[in-house]
């Protein structure tokens, strides 16, 4: 009997999944952003006017930058908040540590609408601060009702157990004892967290960065809900293509130019990392 | 060159204390080091001398007691700012840093300009032959080198004082022979204290000037090495140091500091420290080489009246290479073991021999 290749077995699964729902659709997206739609039907003619739409109406590329600057923002904000806090966890969690991270995954229990109708609750117009202040005599905060601001709160809100996750992650492989080399050597504690502890955990820092800012980039659903009439987003307007207006290959043609921007986002990210540099390889002894 | 811009350090400690709850891991240790001193803090795991290694550095603040380096009060210093350098067991090399970059760290971290920086770069690389090394990274560097880019670094910025936490712990025997030479070497050509940890008494036999053994947050004993090795204090210090047998028995008689020990039906004249009195039980320490077999056919010349004696029977020969270990069964089955050089066999395996060694030789204690 032939032995069935094992390697195959083993590596197929994967191969398939990747195959169906990666490849597949997207190759689709590809090939439809290159069509043409009518009432609702996908027409093969092959033409670049998706394309062209996209780069005439200006309402697109305010959609993309306004979606791209919102994402940068979140993943700012986010960076700056999850460190602390992931550093706090690795550093001195002690046996609680599993447990804290487990805790900044509590969220995902219920579903993104629902959290996002709960931050509506919190910051809309009858919600919790702006109730509490019209009580106390103040004027509510214009801001926090349905703009951009209130959106990009959502976004990292929603993100940021990916930021702490991935430097929590990056930073439990970290060799503390390295700080206390440092010190010893005439670093005082901000010198040796950007000589040492920085660099070191650029990597998972870096991966952080790229799973809030992508899934920013793309987002629809809370801009929709907390962003209001002047806060569109990139992705909203995508999703409008596929349901509302019906121009599948518009949609296909936008989610091709997504695809891509979060592309050069990773390259843009991959460029800052020097595998040699980053420690990754060093570790050595512990 | 080295000594004229070193300023005068030296480093002195009053009743230093660490403890962690009810666990006294330093107790009260006082210890003067001078400026030119090699003194190693030799000790098994958990003793204590990691931690009063770490109070010196910074790295850890006593609980109670004054640290002083070159006269300076630095108890209330951190790490960073007392100008100390410190080689780690496990080298901690920057891994994202090149060796050069590892080496310069300290000179940086004290912005000091760049020309003066690569002079003495170049002047550390080439103390610790490190030459053509500088662009690799420490991943790329075998045990012994990583070691000495460590040092490298620790010397680099001219500390008042190098401390070493068992640095030759993660090398092969050979190296670590080849390193402990060097590391005495370059603490006689800087001219400046180096204290070093290590719980290896070899170590510390051949590189210090003066040993401190440490058990339990105390010292044991201080002083310098042979005095160490050769007149023991307490019967841990004699059990640690070296290798050497152990006879239990009682003191008979105490004359003029002399003991006359009584073991398995032999009396022996041996030294003592500390108090002790007719009557007491008491250990009798006495190392391996201080013991000397002879054929069965010498027994005439020896002289009975000064030094001891016992007869027994050659049972086996353990060859260590430069010397042997002689196991000897005495006729009430108890073993001894004596040290000589491998080369000359006076006696075969099974032949009558005699052990012998002078009243001044091993150490009596109060048990």
């Amino acid at each position: 009997m032939k032995r069935f290749p094992p390697l195959l077995l083993l590596a197929g699964p994967g191969i398939l999944f990747i195959l169906v729902t990666l490849i597949l659709p997207l190759a689709a997206i590809f090939m439809f952003s290159f069509w043409r739609t009518e009432s609702y039907e996908l027409y093969a003619d092959w033409n670049l006017d998706n394309y062209r739409t996209l780069m005439r109406e200006p309402a697109y590329l305010v959609f993309l930058l306004r979606s791209g600057l919102g994402a940068l923002a979140t993943s700012l904000i986010c960076l700056i908040y999850a460190w602390p806090v992931a550093y706090f966890i690795a550093r001195h969690g002690g046996r609680y540590r599993l447990l804290l991270v487990l805790l900044l995954a509590a969220p995902f229990f219920t579903g993104v609408i629902l959290r996002i109708a709960a931050l509506q609750g919190i910051l809309g117009p009858g919600g919790l601060i702006n109730m509490a202040l019209g009580i106390l005599g103040f004027q509510p905060i214009a801001a926090l009702m349905y703009t951009q601001t209130a959106a990009t709160i959502g976004h990292v809100y929603l993100f940021i157990p990916f930021m702490v996750t991935a430097i929590y992650l990056s930073l439990v492989n970290f060799n503390f004892d390295l700080l206390e080399t440092a010190k010893v050597n005439g670093a005082g504690p901000l010198r040796a967290f950007i000589e040492v502890t920085w660099p070191l955990n650029w990597i998972g820092t870096a991966i952080g960065i790229v799973l809030v800012f992508i899934p920013c980039l793309a987002s629809a659903v809370t801009p929709r809900f907390l962003g209001g009439p002047r806060a569109t987003s990139f992705g909203m307007s995508l999703g409008q293509q596929f349901g509302e207006t019906g121009t599948w290959a518009l949609g296909s043609a936008m989610g091709v130019v997504l695809f891509l921007a979060s592309l050069a986002v990773l390259a843009l990210m991959g460029l800052t990392v020097n595998l040699k540099r980053s420690g990754f390889t060093g570790m050595g002894t512990r | 060159m080295a000594g004229a811009d070193l300023k005068t350090a030296s480093l002195s400690l009053q009743s230093v204390s660490r403890h962690f709850g009810p666990i006294r891991a330093v107790d009260g240790i006082d210890l003067d080091i001078g400026q030119d001193e090699f003194f190693s803090l030799l000790g098994p795991s958990g003793s204590g001398k990691t931690t009063l290694l770490r109070i010196i550095a910074g790295l850890e603040r006593p609980s109670a007691g004054r640290v002083r380096v070159a006269g300076q009060d630095v108890t209330e210093l951190p790490p960073y700012k007392r100008r100390i350098g410190m080689v780690f067991q496990n080298f901690l090399l920057f891994p994202h840093k090149t060796v050069a970059e590892n080496i310069v760290f300290p000179l940086r971290m004290q912005n000091v300009a760049r020309a003066a920086r690569d002079e003495r770069l170049r002047w550390a690389m080439k103390l610790l032959r490190l030459e053509g090394l500088a662009a690799r990274y420490p991943n790329e560097l075998s045990g012994g080198q990583q070691q000495r880019v460590s040092l490298a670094r620790g010397l680099i910025a001219r500390p008042a004082m190098l401390l070493l936490d068992e640095p030759l712990a993660n090398l092969d025997r050979e190296l670590r022979a080849e390193m402990e030479v060097e590391i005495r070497r370059y603490q006689k050509e800087l001219n400046i204290p180096f204290v070093y940890v290590t719980h290896n008494q070899e170590e510390a036999l051949t590189m210090s000037d003066r040993i401190a053994v440490m058990r339990g947050g105390v010292f044991e004993q201080v002083g310098p090495r042979d005095d160490v090795y050769r007149r023991p204090k307490t019967e841990f210090v004699a059990t640690f140091v070296g290798q050497s047998n152990r006879l239990s028995g009682f003191v008979e008689t105490v004359k003029n500091g002399a003991v006359a020990f009584a073991w398995q039906g032999h009396t022996l004249h041996v030294p003592h420290q500390g108090d002790i009195a007719a009557g007491d039980k008491a250990q009798f320490l006495i190392k391996y080489e201080d013991i000397e077999v002879a054929g069965a056919a010498g027994k005439g010349r020896s002289d009975h009246r000064s030094g001891n004696s016992l007869e027994g029977r050659l049972r086996d020969i353990i060859f260590k290479g430069q010397t042997a270990n002689y196991i000897v069964s005495l006729a009430n089955g108890a073993e001894l073991i004596a040290s000589a050089s491998s080369r000359d066999h006076k006696v075969g395996i099974g032949e009558a021999v005699s052990l012998r060694w002078p009243e001044t030789s091993g150490m009596c204690f109060r048990s």
